[in-house]
């Protein structure tokens, strides 16, 4: 029985005004029989309201089931996922180590040049000065000789360190990807998440949590919102600006 | 003079060592977190401390207190190289003593400056 609550309510009434005339009259087991149906008449809807209760309980439920994306993501996506970032990490540490690997041995290359030349230099500036003995010019002649030479090599050599420190940050590229690939699967939980709440829990609470910027306790690393925060500074600048209003 | 580089990051060790070095300090040994810096504080004769906050085992901050803790260290200059960036936890680190606070990512500059600034205060 499916009427509107107007329906229902006209009907409630001609069958009041009915009982009322049957006990007026003494109709005493017409009035029960009129006090039987409207009390079955009341179980059916609820019998109704109960079945569409059900039905959805079991469709939710089998849904749920159904949902083998949630299986993959857990058995198989999570843990791979992490694999994924442990590559990134990798992967990072061994550019950084082979870029300063490379910096390192420059800087030397580099240092000896200056310091050579410095060296050179001042006893060219003795030729200048007229300092020089006749011997001490052949000398020196044969010193710039193979200091250019050896200049040539270092630039030679520098070069091709350079060219490594260059090539040491493909990480970026295969990286980027390995994280791209992350982001996708973080919005994969995140979609089921919201189906499952939207299902067994309250939408409600779900969209006043949404766009909330909670900051960590203690330690918390990094932080990637800083402009949409005001419990943290933004650089070096604030933080001496915070320490100076301090007394530092 | 002897510095100790207390950072669980590798890479951030050696950039620190090389900065260092370029400033002039070559005389420098590492440590992963505080667990490992306090021993060798406490019998290595270190004349300056740079440390990270977030790390495993010993954190930053507690190493710096058990330094002003520590009789035989607690006039040890600390310099804090870390990503911690709230309020409240540069408050925490100057309460309990540190000398400077360079928050990451950072400067070969920034490193030089807040240098110079402790040891102009500890000489002045």
């Amino acid at each position: 029985m499916n009427l509107s609550d107007k329906d229902r309510l006209s009907q409630t009434i001609n069958q009041t005004r009915e009982l009322l005339v049957h006990l007026e009259n003494n109709e005493i087991e017409d009035a029960q029989e009129l006090i039987d149906s409207l009390a079955t008449g009341g179980d059916e809807d609820l019998f109704v309201e109960i079945g569409k209760l059900t039905r959805n309980l079991h469709e939710a439920l089998t849904n749920f089931q159904m949902d083998s994306r949630i299986t993959d993501i857990a058995a198989s996506e999570i843990p791979d996922a992490k694999e994924r970032l442990n590559y990134v990490i990798e992967k990072t540490e061994i550019a950084a180590n082979k870029t300063m690997d490379k910096v390192e041995s420059c800087t030397e290359r580099s240092n000896t040049m200056a310091k050579d030349s410095q060296e050179l230099l001042k006893e060219w500036k003795k030729l200048y000065s007229r300092e020089l003995e006749p011997g001490d010019f052949r000398r020196l002649c044969k010193k710039i000789e193979s200091h250019l030479e050896k200049n040539k090599n270092d630039a030679d050599e520098l070069h091709a360190e350079l060219t490594e420190v260059l090539m040491a940050q493909d990480y970026q590229d295969l990286t980027g990807q390995v994280i791209r690939q992350v982001i996708t699967l973080v919005h994969d939980v995140e979609e089921s998440m919201v189906h499952i709440i939207k299902m067994f829990g309250s939408m409600d609470g779900y969209n006043s949590a949404k766009g909330k910027t909670t900051g960590k306790e203690g330690v918390e690393g990094p932080v990637v919102n800083a402009d949409k925060r005001d419990d943290v500074v933004k650089g070096q600048d604030e933080v001496d600006d915070l320490l100076s209003s301090l007394g530092f | 003079m002897k510095i100790l580089v207390v950072d669980d990051f590798s890479t951030m060790r050696r950039i620190i060592k090389n900065l260092l070095r370029d400033l002039g300090f070559t005389n420098t040994q590492e440590a992963d977190d505080g667990n490992s810096a306090l021993p060798m504080l406490q019998s290595g004769n270190f004349d300056f401390l740079v440390t990270d906050w977030n790390m495993p085992g010993m954190q930053g901050i507690d190493l710096l207190k058990a330094v002003r803790a520590d009789d035989k260290l607690k006039s040890l200059p600390v310099l804090m190289v870390t990503a911690e960036s709230k309020r409240e936890q540069i408050i925490e680190a100057a309460q309990a003593g540190v000398n400077g606070y360079i928050v990451k990512p950072f400067t070969a500059a920034t490193l030089d400056e807040k240098l110079q600034k402790i040891f102009e205060r500890i000489d002045g």
